[in-house]
């Protein structure tokens, strides 16, 4: 018995030795572990990319958000009926479990969850004077306006599709959850929508807090077209404003970085302008002054399969959308001189020869850059607010409208006397919107705030602001599990 | 095989002696009465003692006995026990017969070996020989039907696609339900390693020609000293080893062929074109002009049947074969393997090639070293089929191409070229613009996947006898495993067709080593009181690397392989991960004269997937057990003539499953990414620093006898699972924006019961007619009794993309959810569905979105059903019966065997019947031509044809027509053989056996769908029973010959 204790300790000691406490505790070699997140400013600039990258996702701006706001309005007829490349959202049959309904909103919570998380813990370790010697507080400042930007874009993005124009009823529909803190565990499901108008002032809060913090420019133009600046904040404010059709606001905002006179120009900060063609604004390296948001893409950075805008756009692509061409559509309304019609690509679609959008060439490797907002809309936001809130046409709002229209189609100079009324601008306005945001996912926006029936297109009934398919609904993983949430 | 069994028992089974005076030494041979030849290994046995001793390699012994001892006994494995009174002898002659009706003696347990009957838990098994010569690509494809309370699935006809296994049930909600496998002490690892569409199942790498047998530890008393990973159950593989005698030179090998079964007829051209033009005239709209049937470069009407271009009749060949033998000192066996397969997709390979070497040497008295080394290299190549996780509605999912695909198109145009447009098929001039789906032929031929698996498995042990009885024992194994996936993807159309040709190559080695000691002490303290020791511990370390490149847009379709010249270079991926297991276990058996047991396990694991401070947990198990047939009321009385055995038993234990827990699961994480060309940190994994084991209690209560001198053996069990702390990846409201929308918990909990019986029963056995029946049969009910507080329903996606399954507290896990549909209209012709508040609705694809849903009585336009509100549990995918019945019956040389499985009690979502009967350009079943609506007063169950009507079928959400009973009886197996015994001297073959077989050779069953055995979401415990454009079970038919030297 002796010898059998003697064995036995030895055999013991021999494995308790071998046992290693480093190997019971590994850390990840591919991961970076919390702690370590906001350890130098390396990280943190990492942390600030990351957000853009979530907004980026292959669900949200890095193309299919503009894609849903093209299929559903009346430009754009699918060369597939697969449900996978947005038919349904094309032919107005989404319901609560439909992909896009779900993965949208799953890609842009979980972007604001993200963005969230890094304003959490860059105000606490900036408070805990953590970051002291780390970054500065211009730098403190900086990143911050960034996330609370992509924030308001994130909801404001959201509500074009998920809630009722704030024009219906001042915003009294229900809106969105506002998620405005940090969600790291299995607390908090619950959270009732807050009204339209609630998440517009909540968007401005954050544009305006953001302005004020935000840097006037970066150094390259790259840095400049992909990262938050004061300007872009600005330019996304009129298209905020406009939405709420508070035209004072949008006036305001556009008079900051739209010179008074033609050229328009911003004076301060990112000096924006209209790219001298149009066709440059489309070819690399995609940065021109024009480009005021955009979502960067390089060989290794893609926007995912079936998500990326070439995909819907080309013609190459089996499951790209062509232009409808009926009588009375968007194509029918340019000119074969325009420049923004040379730029359409063409392609067979069942033996026919068809246009397609030609904004996105590159079809093999599908790095065109994805356009947030341009400095167009801006001008064009502009001229809409000053008609609608002079109610009246006048000369600079035509003269902004014509520097959109003319950089493409010289010989389409509009005059004053061209508009018999506010209505006869503001239809010219919406043709041109139409006509240069083609592909960019304003359309669907656009109808949906001025409340516009959703036009009819190849077989497709026309959408009347009161029917239930005039918004998509909320998605079946949200109602499932947040018993506060009520559906459209 | 008998030898084999003895040499365990030799090496592994721990008897020992209390050393008396010795007055006497007795010597002696033992043959075998049948051939006289001697037998090594023979258990010699003074009666009522231990002392004893086995005969050596020459069938010879020499034992001291004491002067008083009065009878020896002589046993061993497939013979009579034999009783031979000593008095004044001193040499023995003695010859023992073959028992017919031996059961094997000995069942390998967890770190050892017990005698069966000495084994309170509930263990099944399963020799090797039962399973190598089934043409399948792993052994536990094969285990279909042999085991009570295992239930295997082959998930579809795909090569070296895993099975699903579950063991009593399914044990976990979002954790892994697949069983432990453990191949000579080591744990292996499992599932499947591929990065592509070649299916690669890792215990494909194991020859089953090398297993000796295979062990299912079933309950707590059983699998508790594996503690932490037993809750799935555990499966014990023993391979073989050499034993005494002559040297053995075995060669089993086959030829064969498979080909695809259960086929869906579908239109051909006359009827696809007449069918879809009267749906056009329903819908005029949806298209510019009618179908037609175009010619041919022969002027002949087109008409494809593509299930011909996509399936075809495989050829196979495998061999395998072995040396084993023994001297005194040393055994050996040594294996050779080797298959080829083709499977019945076209494309679809599979090749191993394995060499294995187990060694055991005594180096002195007290030391023994024993070896097993096992390298296989496995190529698995085949197409996409769409028929793995996660791929059911690719595009070029071959299984679904080969029924999708209208016949009035070709494979090729009239030119001879690849019909194709961009990356879909091209339309030859049909209305239809772009029909997505892809060309079949031109993928197939272009398009290539392989995974080929480098593995080494490997242990080295040193089994140590210091005192007489004491073993201790450390064993190190490995199981290196190296995963090359290669899928190249061509550019000309297809999935590769926007990049201009793909290429993608990723490497990944899951490597581990485990090191295991144990010490083993079994004796008598008193003459009747039998005690046994386990120590151990055992360390376990794992880790995962993985690294990809992937290139785009090809240089010149010459390239066709990641070193060719590409224009574009991919980022590259890859996983890398650790973890590690720190155990220490402890096993007690204590038994009085054989007829009362105990025995209590305990095992405390270590993990470092946990968080600090929760890192350990303990888990145990308890067994007693009566036997009553060594009672002397039972074995002097009547009772002992009718049974020969009779054993009461039960058990109770806790076990966990960590299958769930990643290695790093209890942490924040933040990945890094680009965005552009600027690097991210991201916050990625919402971790649960409070996550610990899923735990299960496990009782058991059982009833083993044999009767009429164990012609008949009948194991009896009911069992219970509770399952806690169940780790639910707890849905989270998507608003909250966290990575993948859920947070591991430890929440929720279900339980398994059921009963087991399992009967061997040697029926006949006269003269030259042997008839013998192995019957099982199974229940479990699975309940699931709690989920996360406020959820009560878990749903379950189908590849991603339909709403399949719903999981609901009160209900069996993974039930199958959709809107009730009661037929079609015989008015209209319109199906009816079902709103929750009971309202029937129609549809009319032909209408104004808003009014396509009208109410049956009294019309008026109708809300669209939508699943969540509408929708109702359609079913249960889990069989709540199963089992198998094995006939085999020998005549002379001749030798038949017919094996049955069988499944009842559940339902299938027939997901394939929604795209068999899609109103889109799809093509669809004759049935569908022979039997939808067209007059008011037609009774079918097929709806009125309107041109791209996907709903009224089920394609866009799962409806009860589509929802079908399950239960089936299936001819797994069926062989015929001759056995040429007394063969001429000269060839020196002990016998020969010729056979033939047929593998899946029928299934009776009233589903509709292709088989009732399918698995579109493979081993999911949330979306079981779905079948989804899968392609079929697979028929095979081989010839095969088993030569012994």
């Amino acid at each position: 018995m002796k010898n059998i204790i003697k064995y036995a300790i030895i055999l013991l000691a021999m494995v308790t030795g071998a046992c290693s406490t480093d190997m019971l505790n590994p850390v990840p070699v591919t991961s970076l572990g919390e702690l370590q997140a906001f350890d130098n400013k390396d990280r943190i600039v990492g942390q600030v990319n990351g957000m853009y990258a979530k907004i980026k996702d292959g669900a949200f701006l890095a193309g299919r958000f503009q894609v849903y706001n093209d299929v559903r309005a009346d430009n754009f007829l699918p060369k597939s009926t697969n449900l996978v490349t947005n038919y349904a959202t094309w032919n107005h049959t989404v319901v609560s479990s439909t992909n896009e309904v779900q993965n949208l909103w799953g890609a842009v919570y979980s972007a604001i969850n993200a963005i969230n998380i890094f304003l959490e813990g860059l105000d606490a370790k900036w408070t805990s004077g953590a970051l002291n010697g780390i970054i500065t507080e211009a730098e403190y400042n900086q990143y911050k306006s960034e996330a609370l930007a992509l924030r308001a874009i994130s909801y404001f993005s959201m509500l074009q599709l998920y809630a009722q124009p704030y024009n219906k009823n001042a915003g009294a529909s229900p809106g969105l959850p506002l998620r405005l803190k940090a969600y790291k565990t299995g607390v908090e499901n619950d959270m009732a929508r807050s009204t339209v108008a609630e998440v517009y002032a909540q968007i401005l809060s954050d544009l305006n807090t953001a302005e004020g913090l935000a840097i006037d420019k970066y150094s390259t133009d790259l840095l400049n077209t992909t990262r938050i600046h004061k300007n872009t904040i600005i330019a996304y404010k009129t298209r905020v404003y406009l939405h709420m059709n508070d035209f004072a606001k949008v006036k305001a905002e556009a008079a900051k970085i739209v010179s008074a006179n033609a050229p328009f120009v911003a004076a301060t900060g990112v000096p924006f302008a209209l790219s001298s063609t149009f066709a440059a604004i489309w070819a690399p390296p995609y940065t021109s002054k024009e480009s005021i948001f955009s979502m960067p893409f390089t060989s290794t950075n893609l926007a995912g399969t079936q998500n990326s805008l070439a995909h819907y756009h080309h013609p190459s692509s089996s499951e790209s959308y062509y232009l409808n061409t009926a009588a009375g559509s968007t194509f029918t309304k340019i000119n074969d001189a325009d420049a923004r019609k040379l730029l359409f690509a063409t392609g067979t679609v069942s033996g026919k020869t068809e246009y397609f959008c030609g904004k996105y060439p590159n079809f093999t490797v599908q790095t065109d850059y994805a356009p947030v907002i341009r400095y167009a809309e801006v001008l064009l936001n502009y001229a809409e607010a000053i008609v609608k809130s002079g109610n009246a046409v006048t000369q600079q709002a035509v003269d902004l409208l014509n520097a959109v229209r003319t950089r493409s189609y010289p010989g389409g100079a509009y005059t004053l006397a061209d508009f018999a009324n506010v209505a006869a601008f503001q239809q010219a306005l919406m043709d041109e919107r139409s006509i240069e945001f083609l592909g960019e996912g304003i359309r669907n926006m656009d109808l949906l705030r001025t409340l516009s029936t959703i036009p009819g297109k190849g077989g497709v009934s026309a959408i009347e602001p009161n029917s239930p398919t005039y918004i998509w609904p909320i998605p079946t993983t949200e109602l499932n599990i947040n018993k506060l949430m009520t559906g459209n | 095989m008998k030898k084999l069994t003895l040499f365990l028992i030799c090496i592994l089974f721990v008897g020992i002696q209390i050393v008396n005076a010795q007055v006497k030494s007795i010597t002696g041979t033992v043959t075998s009465k049948e051939d006289g030849a001697s037998i090594p290994g023979v258990s010699v046995q003074v009666k009522g003692t231990t002392l004893g001793t086995v005969t050596d390699m020459d069938g010879k012994f020499v034992l001291s006995v004491p002067s008083d001892a009065k009878i020896l006994v002589f046993s061993f494995i497939g013979m009579k026990n034999l009783e031979v009174e000593i008095g004044n002898q001193n040499t023995f002659a003695v010859s023992m017969e073959t028992d017919v009706f031996s059961v094997d003696e000995v069942v390998v347990v967890g770190y050892g070996v017990q005698q069966k009957r000495e084994v309170a838990g509930a263990i099944s098994t399963i020799k090797g020989e039962d399973i190598k010569l089934m043409p399948v690509q792993s052994f536990d494809q094969a285990l279909q039907g042999k085991a009570a309370g295992v239930m295997i699935t082959m998930p579809n006809g795909v090569l070296n696609n895993p099975p699903v296994i579950r063991v009593r049930g399914v044990n976990s909600i979002t954790s892994s339900s697949f069983p432990l496998i453990v191949v000579d002490g080591v744990p292996v690892f499992t599932g499947d390693q591929s990065a592509n569409s070649a299916a690669s199942n890792a215990l494909g790498d194991i020859n089953p020609s090398d297993i000796l047998s295979m062990e299912v530890l079933k309950d707590a008393s059983a699998t508790a000293i594996y503690g932490s990973r037993a809750a799935n159950g555990v499966i014990l593989i023993t391979t073989k080893r050499g034993s005494g005698g002559k040297i053995k030179v075995n060669y089993d090998g086959f030829i064969g062929y498979t080909e695809p079964y259960n086929l869906f007829e579908m239109m051909n051209s006359d009827q696809y074109v007449e069918h879809k033009n009267r749906a056009l005239a329903n819908n005029p709209s949806q298209l510019a002009s009618n179908f037609f049937i175009p010619t041919d470069a022969n002027g002949k009407p087109i008409n494809t049947n593509w299930a011909d271009e996509v399936y075809q009749t495989g050829f196979q060949h495998s061999h395998a074969f072995s040396v084993s033998g023994a001297s005194a000192a040393t055994s050996y066996y040594l294996s050779l393997g080797y298959i080829d397969q083709e499977g019945m997709i076209k494309k679809n390979t599979f090749a191993r090639k394995s060499v294995r070497f187990n060694l055991d040497h005594k180096v002195t008295k007290y030391l023994k070293v024993s070896a097993n080394l096992n390298y296989t290299n496995s190529l698995n190549s085949a197409p996409n089929t769409g028929s793995l996780v996660d791929q059911a509605f690719n595009t070029a999912g071959a299984g679904r191409l080969a029924f999708v695909l209208p016949p009035n198109i070709a494979p090729y145009k009239n030119d001879g070229t690849y019909n194709i447009a961009g990356s879909a098929i091209g339309n030859m001039g049909q209305p239809v613009a772009n029909y997505g789906y892809y060309n079949p032929v031109a993928i197939m031929d272009l398009c290539k996947y392989t995974a080929e698996n480098d593995r080494v498995l490997a242990n080295l042990s040193a089994t140590l006898e210091p005192v007489k009885g004491l073993f201790l024992k450390t064993a190190y194994g490995i199981d290196n495993l190296s995963v090359e996936s290669i899928s190249f993807q061509t550019g000309l159309t297809g999935d590769g067709y926007s990049a201009n040709g793909s290429a993608t190559n990723t490497f990944a080695r899951p490597n581990r080593w485990t090191w295991t000691n144990t010490a083993n002490y079994d004796f008598t303290v008193i003459e009747k009181l039998n005690i046994g020791l386990l120590g151990g511990v055992e360390e376990q370390r794992t880790k995962y690397n993985s690294w990809s490149g992937s290139k785009t847009n090809v240089a010149d379709p010459f390239f066709t392989t990641y070193q060719g010249s590409w224009v574009t270079a991919g980022m590259g991926g890859g996983t890398q991960y650790e973890n590690y297991f720190i155990s220490y276990f402890g096993r007690a058996n204590i038994n009085w004269d054989k007829k009362y047991f105990l025995e209590g396990s305990v095992r405390r694991d270590g993990f470092s997937g946990l968080a600090e401070g929760k890192k350990y947990g303990t888990f145990g198990g308890a067994s007693a057990m009566w036997n009553i047939s060594n009672e002397n009321f039972v074995k002097d009385g009547t009772l002992g003539e009718l049974f020969s055995d009779l054993r009461l038993k039960a058990s109770f234990g806790k076990v966990g499953n960590m299958s769930g827990i990643g290695s790093y699961a209890s942490m924040f994480l933040y990945g890094s990414g680009v965005y552009g060309a600027a690097p991210t940190w991201i916050f990625t994994q919402a971790g649960n620093p409070d996550l610990k084991w899923e735990t299960s209690m496990k009782y058991d209560i059982g009833l083993s006898f044999g009767m009429l001198k164990d012609k008949i053996q009948v194991d009896l069990n009911y069992f219970k699972n509770d399952i806690n702390d169940l780790i639910l990846n707890v849905p989270q409201s998507p608003s909250k924006g966290i990575p993948g929308n859920t947070i591991p918990m430890n929440i929720g909990a279900m339980y398994n019961k059921g009963f087991e019986l399992s009967v061997t029963s040697y029926n006949i056995a006269k003269g030259d007619f042997t008839w013998t029946t192995n019957f099982n049969l199974s229940t479990v009910k699975n309940e699931v009794t709690e989920l996360a507080p406020g959820v009560t329903e878990i749903v379950g996606i189908t590849a991603g993309l339909e709403t399949t399954s719903r999981t609901l507290v009160g209900y069996p896990i993974g039930n199958i959810w959709g809107i009730e549909t009661r037929g079609v209209d015989p008015t209209t012709g319109r199906r009816i569905f079902v709103l929750a508040d009971g309202k029937e609705v129609t549809y009319s694809h032909e209408n104004p979105s808003a009014s396509r849903w009208q109410y049956l009585e009294g019309g008026g336009n109708a809300p669209a059903p939508v699943l969540n509100k509408d929708g109702k549990v359609l079913g249960s995918p889990l069989p709540t019966l199963y089992g198998g019945l094995d006939n085999t019956l020998t005549y002379r040389g001749f030798d038949f065997n017919l094996n049955l499985t069988y499944a009842a009690g559940f339902e299938i979502y027939n997901g394939s019947k929604a795209g068999l009967r899609d109103q889109r350009w799809w093509n669809n079943t004759v049935e569908v031509y022979e039997t939808a609506w067209r007059n008011p007063g037609d009774i079918t169950n097929i709806p009125k044809p309107v041109f791209n009507d996907n709903v009224s079928n089920g394609s866009t959400m799962v409806i009860s027509e589509n929802v079908e009973k399950g239960d089936y009886l299936k001819v797994r197996n069926i062989s015929l053989g001759y056995t040429f015994k007394k063969l001429p001297g000269v060839l020196e073959i002990s016998s020969v056996r010729l056979y033939a077989a047929i593998f899946n050779a029928y299934v009776f069953t009233n589903y509709t769908g292709s088989d009732p055995e399918v698995s579109t979401n493979g081993n999911s415990n949330l979306t079981p029973g779905i079948d989804r454009n899968t392609v079929p079970q697979a028929r095979t038919y081989t010839f095969g010959v088993n030569v012994s030297f």
